[in-house]
């Protein structure tokens, strides 16, 4: 309980100023309230600073455009004469603002893939995308749709709030457009943070592919581990004097064959799950028995894969700082 | 030493998540056991984009190991009479 002093009761003027009287006040009327609320009774100081001058006067002249934004994207801060596209504090040149895809941009991109049926890593290649975005802008894009068929309400002038704020990349169609990001970028491997010392012969050409095996010999080379390995058998093929055309068709046909293989294994990932799996199924719930071996726990038992809560070792989910909540698969 | 199948309760408050477990009857519940065979999520969940709202538990088990001969005799049994040269000499 806070502290009980005696003070005055409501009296005619709003201001009660702590003086002499005040003593006398409260031998007469000894009345206890909490002190929880003290207000200061000083008025606040009517500061105009130079800063603040300066500012207003910047406002009223150079800063006069900035009032009413034109165009669609952000209109950032810069020195006069300096056109900013992508730095929002003019003082910090490290901090960046990277544009957003659009939406009608990701429409096209929903409409390629899904209606035109084109594959996602033709669409990533096509407009220099990140193939995750693609799909990722493919799935919300579902999902919008979704809502949209069930009457769901969507967040439109939230979007378009925080759209009009950042600077946006359009794609426009039927024509080449400049790349949104590098997409070729290649994951750096433990493996190939070693520094090796690999005597070779001068007279042999040594390719990535022997890099790769010098770093480890299950290793893929390079060329192999990029997202789009397909463009760089394109440009080969277009070095080697394929027509362009030719190239990109057959640039096409790969990606095709690729992404097939890839839906075929999870297919057959799929299968062999439910291979595994007895269903039985009752009122209630359906209890979904798996099959497995407890025998694999790994050399000392402990094996990660090994079924089951681990015993003898603390399950940091929730202590602070070691786990990372976003989900890394989509189900 | 008796051996049963029983569950061991992991998870947290209000969620919790049994390993399915080969352990002597003497022993605590989460104690270390001879051998986890399994595991048993009784919270009911639906599976990812189905509205049907149909709920399934998942439940691993290793239902052929249980099966076998390090298991099957788990009756008690009478302990071996041994002879008598076998028993510490008392003098």
């Amino acid at each position: 309980m806070p502290p009980l002093i005696p003070t005055l009761p409501p009296a005619a003027s709003s201001i009660i100023r702590t003086s002499a009287g005040t003593a006398r006040c409260v031998a007469q009327l000894p009345q206890q309230v909490p002190i929880a609320a003290s207000f200061s009774t000083t008025a606040s100081r009517p500061k105009f600073s130079k800063a603040r001058r300066l500012f207003r006067a910047w406002e009223r002249m150079e800063g006069r455009i900035y009032r009413r934004p034109t165009g669609d994207g952000p209109q950032y801060l810069a020195p006069r004469g300096v056109e900013t596209v992508d730095r929002p504090f003019p003082l910090n040149p490290h901090f960046k603002s990277t544009k957003v895809l659009d939406d009608r941009a990701r429409e096209m991109i929903w409409e390629k893939i899904m209606r035109g049926g084109e594959t996602i890593k033709a669409v990533s290649a096509e407009f220099g995308i990140d193939i995750r975005r693609v799909a990722a802008v493919v799935r919300l894009k579902e999902v919008e749709k979704d809502w949209i068929a069930k009457d769901k309400p969507l967040a439109k002038p939230y979007a378009k709030a925080v759209l009009s704020m950042l600077p946006k990349h359009f794609i426009k169609p039927n024509v080449s457009n400049p790349p949104f990001e590098p997409i070729n970028e290649l994951h750096v491997h433990p493996y190939t943070m070693q520094q090796i010392f690999w005597p070779t012969s001068e007279s042999r050409h040594f390719t990535r592919e022997d890099a790769a095996k010098a770093f480890h010999p299950t290793l893929l080379s390079a060329d192999k581990r990029v997202p789009h390995p397909e463009l760089v058998q394109m440009e080969r093929e277009v070095h080697q004097g394929r027509l362009l055309w030719d190239a990109s068709e057959r640039f096409k046909q790969n990606v095709m064959e690729s992404e097939r293989k890839a839906a075929e294994k999870q297919v057959a990932k799929a299968a062999y799950e439910e291979k595994k799996t007895t269903r039985i199924n009752t009122e209630r719930f359906e209890f979904r028995f798996k099959q497995f071996n407890a025998e694999n726990v790994g050399l000392r038992g402990r094996s990660r894969n090994a079924v089951g809560w681990r015993y003898g070792t603390p399950h940091d989910d929730r202590s602070k700082g070691h786990q990372i909540k976003i989900p890394t698969s989509v189900p | 030493m008796v051996v049963k199948i029983r569950l061991a309760r992991f998870g947290r408050k209000n969620s919790p998540f049994y390993n399915i477990v080969v352990a002597h009857a003497r022993t605590a519940r989460n104690n270390k056991p001879l051998e986890v065979i399994g595991t048993y999520d009784p919270v009911p969940k639906p599976d990812p984009y189905d509205e049907s709202g149909r709920l399934h538990k998942d439940i691993k088990l290793d239902s052929l190991g249980i099966m076998e001969p390090k298991y099957r005799n788990t009756e008690p049994r009478t302990p071996p009479v041994l002879p008598r040269e076998a028993l510490p000499q008392q003098n």
